[in-house]
């Protein structure tokens, strides 16, 4: 089988507080509204009367998980095949990786994508996303994300080895279901952690 | 869900888009005053993903992060090159472990670049077009013009004013509101200070009166590595995920791995409960007491010696005072006991579990459960935040929390303790394992400079209203007539803002030193553009574990000055020596402490020096000091920025708190006024007395908080709400340390300041996500984007502290949504600051700009340049 590298994140570590984000913005001198990482909150539930004392109200499964999420260096990329410029391409090590030279910011490839990863920058007029610091792997290093994560949520490395490390989960609401594209990612889940697909909860979205 | 709800947002009107972040940078290369390292600033900033691979020059420096956030005291590295950031790191100068954890930065640290060299920085000195001395038009503070101003004319204005104020108003006629020029303004013969707890609330100062601790000065809990022999952490109130950033929270998640429950009882189920709580117990703001005293009710009530032990007399017996009529001081009245308070035995109102719900909404049964499982279980850290202390009244919280440690026996044994998780300090307590030398450089002191102290509370009515309470039934007449913002950001830092802008429109003269046009500077009439850490010399931070060496960046950009350069440069032209207000180089003080820096050894109680400097080192740094020897070198530690103390379990350097104390309590004795922990205490009773506000019981008894649950009724017997039917409370919001970052656009674009509300409420008021809501209280109004979750518990509304206030003139209302608008100056008890008692109502608000995101607006730039 062909090298792939590959992130692991821990749902059930992860507070959400986005020093992946601003790691990434940093290494790759991004302007707002560029962001090759995003981290989302997932929850649900309600109150209602709590059944042995109904004068008191008390939360009925409220519950709620983050997910920090980039480009997933999928086994079957979407953006690839879709780009009409033949921008992206897949590296040996299994990283996807656009050419700036080649894209002509069509927009295709952040369309066809199901994790949103590819970004329009407006300055440059082209698509960018995260190449998993493909030039620090290179030297041995490990990506900024990774490096940054207070909680040691984020670690990259080989998909098999991960696997075998972490567990083989890739998929929970609200990620699209991971046969789509077979994302290079392996997740430890939240203990609140709803199957993908599900509707018990909502993204509580950020851009309110 | 759809698959592609994930998809970028529009990508228009970006405020500072790459693109403009270039303009500004071309900005900077054509201004004369800059020294020749960034002149290629613009040619350096990558503009492709190819152009990055051009970053191999530069050199990693550590860098500070000075912050007061109450994080970890973490590494930032920066990569300079030609004296401009490219990028930021962390920790990498080891592997990370449990035993030597890298020291890992937040998004706040990380987005440093953007405050150093953001482009709102002040670039020169300004002064206020409408201002001449005396005042001029007052009224335009906050809405006037700026203008440009040299360095010596601004000098020039600044002395003449001192001296001008001093002659007609003497000393007194000035509010020093920060310390930077402290050492200058004492030598001229001092001025009006603000005293009271800030973010600590009522621990500040009753912490310590009654033996247990304030989580600052002397921690009550245990370290982190002790923390995870607890069988349960009950975390009462706190958020370490947004308020101390960092390793702490992950100190805590290394605890939930090795097996410890946590209960979490707080209004908001926070991103801190999202990772650990076992079970979350939601409570109304500021109405912890009344539960603590329902638990202790029914530890009372339900304690069996024999067949199920809730209490521990022996530890309440041989370490406290005041718990019962046996174990009171000799002078005290023996009904004023704890015990009897609670069991209702004079005042006919026991304060049962029912008797609590009311007030704090937790059921009976569930107040019940609670007592049962602290009391019943082995090993329990008891840990609160400040955050609960931030009430009017609060007083005796502390009292009140130290109690329910002692009566079930939670203090100074393996596993357990009670105390304050907070700050640098949440989840690792104890004493530091390796500490900075002094600086040794000398204060300035002058026996004739005045002492007035005035409370913060009373700050900006002392301005207006020209009195102020000094201490017991002791009010004096004061006249302010200038303001002096050395440092802080007190005008928006501080409860009642409304007030305090009107007060900054009274005085015949506002100073403001600082990095931006902040509201100090927006509303001050003369403004001194100061350099941050990043360009100064260096200087040493650490933590429990660790000890940071931080180095300089880049050369002070546009005119910036440190802020001793401005008191030297005052002070020769107001006849004072030059070298008392400066007395030492930067330079000097942080070798000073560099040498003096310690590490604890292995046995746990020796100290070594930490470095090992020779003689070259002394010449290369040009300093004066002698060769020592240590156990790492000065390069060796120059290059990797931070030294981490190895922990392991079983090692010695372990704290539980108050162990020798618990063991033998006559041999060493708390620095209390009894020695023992105070359930009575009478010195705190004094000590709130003698500010003069109101007075308190000796005994943690309930006092319902000015701005609590039963104000936001008009009619409490028969439960109809009032015009203020909310409960606020403020939080440590991540995108800021207090109100640093708040201007920082990354932060501004990953936390958008949003008023956190439940759907239930919001409903009826035809609000939905994303709206902007109309939040009015008794003291002021701001509009905010509402963010709708079922996370926060119904009839109570949450605002994250420390947004720059953005006042309209037309309306009042204050666009950021910084809290101080919304609360107001309420002086009681001990003269903290009660900002999680607070009353709102809500509204549907659909004026201009509703919907506008705040990282889009204009940057504060106040001259704007061709």
């Amino acid at each position: 089988m062909a090298k792939q590298l590959a992130f692991h994140f821990d749902s059930s570590v992860c507070n959400g507080c986005k020093a992946c984000v601003i790691a990434c913005k940093s290494k790759n001198a991004l302007p707002v509204d560029v962001n090759y990482r995003h981290v989302y909150e997932y929850g649900g539930g309600g109150w209602v009367a709590d059944p042995l004392d109904p004068a008191f109200i008390q939360p009925n499964n409220i519950f709620v998980y983050s997910l920090s999420i980039a480009c997933m260096h999928c086994e079957n990329p979407a953006c690839v095949d879709v780009c009409p410029a033949k921008a992206i391409e897949k590296r040996d090590d299994g990283i996807v990786v656009v050419d700036s030279d080649k894209c002509i910011g069509c927009h295709y490839c952040s369309w066809a994508c199901p994790y949103g990863a590819p970004q329009f920058d407006p300055d440059e007029g082209t698509m960018q996303k995260c190449d998993m610091c493909a030039d620090v792997v290179d030297e041995g290093g490990k990506p900024y994300c990774v490096a940054a994560c207070p909680m040691r949520a984020l670690d990259f490395g080989e998909l098999e080895e991960l696997r075998a490390q972490y567990g083989t989960a890739n998929e929970v609401a609200p990620l699209p279901p991971a046969d789509i594209t077979n994302p290079s990612f392996v997740m430890t889940p939240h203990r609140h952690a709803q199957p993908v697909g599900s509707k018990v909860g909502r993204v509580y979205d950020d851009e309110v | 869900m759809s698959t592609n709800s994930f998809l970028a947002k529009t990508m228009s009107d970006v405020l500072l888009n790459r693109r403009s972040f270039l303009k500004w940078s071309s900005a900077l290369s054509s201004t004369a005053v800059l020294s020749g390292g960034l002149h290629n600033i613009s040619e350096n900033m990558p503009l492709t993903p190819a152009a990055k691979a051009a970053e191999s020059a530069g050199e990693w420096v550590t860098a500070a992060c000075w912050h007061n956030c109450g994080g970890q005291r973490c590494v930032i590295k920066a990569h300079v090159v030609d004296g401009v950031v490219k990028k930021v790191k962390t920790d990498d100068t080891h592997d990370d472990s449990t035993e030597q954890p890298q020291i890992r930065g937040c998004a706040r640290g990380r987005s440093q670049q953007q405050q150093c060299f953001g482009a709102d920085r002040l670039k020169y000195p300004m002064k206020r077009k409408n201002w001449e001395p005396g005042g001029g038009k007052k009224e335009l503070r906050g809405q006037d013009e700026w203008v440009r101003i040299s360095w010596d004319e601004a000098l020039d204005y600044i002395a003449g004013e001192f001296k001008r104020i001093i002659e007609q108003y003497g000393n007194e006629g000035i509010l020093e509101t920060g310390s930077t020029l402290g050492s200058l303004i004492t030598m001229l013969g001092g001025a009006d200070k603000l005293w009271g707890s800030t973010s600590w609330g009522t621990w500040l100062y009753t912490g310590p009166i009654i033996g247990l601790g304030d989580g600052l000065s002397l921690t009550s809990h245990n370290d982190r590595l002790e923390m995870q022999n607890s069988d349960l952490v009950v975390m009462w109130g706190g958020n370490s995920a947004w308020s101390s950033q960092g390793n702490n929270m992950h100190y805590y998640i290394e605890a939930k791995k090795a097996g410890v429950k946590f209960i979490c009882i707080d209004p908001y189920y926070n991103d801190t409960h999202m990772i650990l709580a076992d079970e979350w117990i939601p409570i109304r703001p500021a109405t912890d007491h009344a539960l603590a005293l329902g638990i202790a009710y029914t530890l009372l009530d339900e304690d069996d010696p024999e067949n199920g032990p809730l209490i521990d007399w022996d530890f309440l017996d041989r370490c406290t005072v005041g718990f019962d009529a046996d174990h009171m001081p000799e002078d005290a009245d023996p009904k004023k006991n704890f015990k009897d308070y609670v069991l209702g035995t004079y005042d006919d109102t026991p304060k049962t579990p029912e008797w609590a719900s009311e007030i704090c909404g937790v059921a009976p049964y569930k107040i019940r459960q609670l007592a049962r499982t602290i009391g019943s279980t082995p090993k329990v850290s008891l840990l609160t935040a400040w955050s609960v202390a931030r009430v009017n009244n609060a007083d005796t919280w502390p009292q009140m929390f130290m109690t329910l440690g002692a009566m079930t026996g939670n203090i100074g044994k393996p596993g357990c303790c009670t105390g304050v998780s907070c700050w640098e300090r949440t989840a690792d307590g104890g004493p530091f394992l390796i500490s900075a030398g002094g600086s040794g450089a000398p204060r300035a002191s002058n026996d004739n400079a005045i002492s007035v102290s005035i409370n913060n509370n009373e700050a900006w009515s002392a301005v207006l209203d020209g009195k102020y309470v000094a201490g017991y039934d002791d009010v004096r007449d004061i006249n302010i007539q200038m303001i002096v913002h050395d440092s802080g950001h007190a005008l928006n830092q501080k409860v009642g803002m409304t007030k305090g802008i009107e007060a900054h429109r009274k005085v015949e003269f506002v100073l403001s030193l600082n990095l931006f046009l902040n509201t100090n500077s927006k509303y001050a009439d003369i403004v001194l553009p100061i350099t941050t850490q990043w360009e100064r010399y260096g200087f040493l931070k650490g933590n429990r574990d660790h000890l940071i060496w931080a180095r300089q960046v880049t050369e002070p950009l546009f005119e910036a000055k440190d802020d001793d350069w401005v008191a030297r440069e005052l002070a020769t032209r107001l006849d004072v020596d030059p070298d008392v207000v400066d007395p030492m180089p930067l330079k000097q003080q942080v070798f000073n402490q560099l040498a003096g820096a310690t590490v604890i050894k292995d046995n746990g109680v020796d100290f070594e020096p930490l470095l090992t400097i020779s003689a070259d080192d002394i010449a290369a740094m040009e300093v004066e000091g002698e060769p020592q020897e240590g156990r790492i070198t000065l390069a060796e530690f120059k290059e990797n920025g931070v030294y981490t103390v190895s922990r392991k379990k079983g090692d010695k350097l372990g704290y539980i708190a108050h162990q020798a104390f618990r063991d033998d309590p006559e041999a060493n004795p708390l620095k209390s006024a009894t020695g023992k922990l105070e359930i009575y205490s009478e010195a705190n009773a004094e000590m709130v007395k003698g500010h003069g506000f109101n007075e308190i019981d000796a005994i943690p008894t309930y006092m319902d908080p000015i701005e609590g649950y039963k104000d936001t009724f008009e009619d409490w017997d028969n439960k109809v709400k009032g015009e203020y039917p909310l409960q606020m409370f403020t939080i440590h919001y991540r995108r800021r340390s207090h109100s640093i970052f708040d201007n920082i656009p990354w932060l501004r674009e990953a936390f958008p300041q949003e008023l956190i509300m439940n759907p239930v409420d919001a409903e009826p008021l035809g609000l939905k996500h994303g709206d902007t809501a109309l939040v009015t209280s008794r003291h002021g109004k701001v509009i905010r984007p509402v963010f709708l979750t079922e996370r926060i518990m119904p009839g109570v509304v949450s605002l994250g502290e420390g947004a720059w206030a953005e006042v309209e003139e037309d309306t009042g209302i204050d666009k950021a949504g910084a809290t101080n608008t919304l609360n107001g100056a309420i002086p009681t008890g001990q003269g903290h600051q009660g900002w999680n008692s607070l009353n709102v109502k809500i509204e549907r608000y659909g004026g201009p700009d509703a919907r506008e995101r705040d990282y889009k607006w204009s940057q504060r730039i106040p001259i704007k340049e061709a």
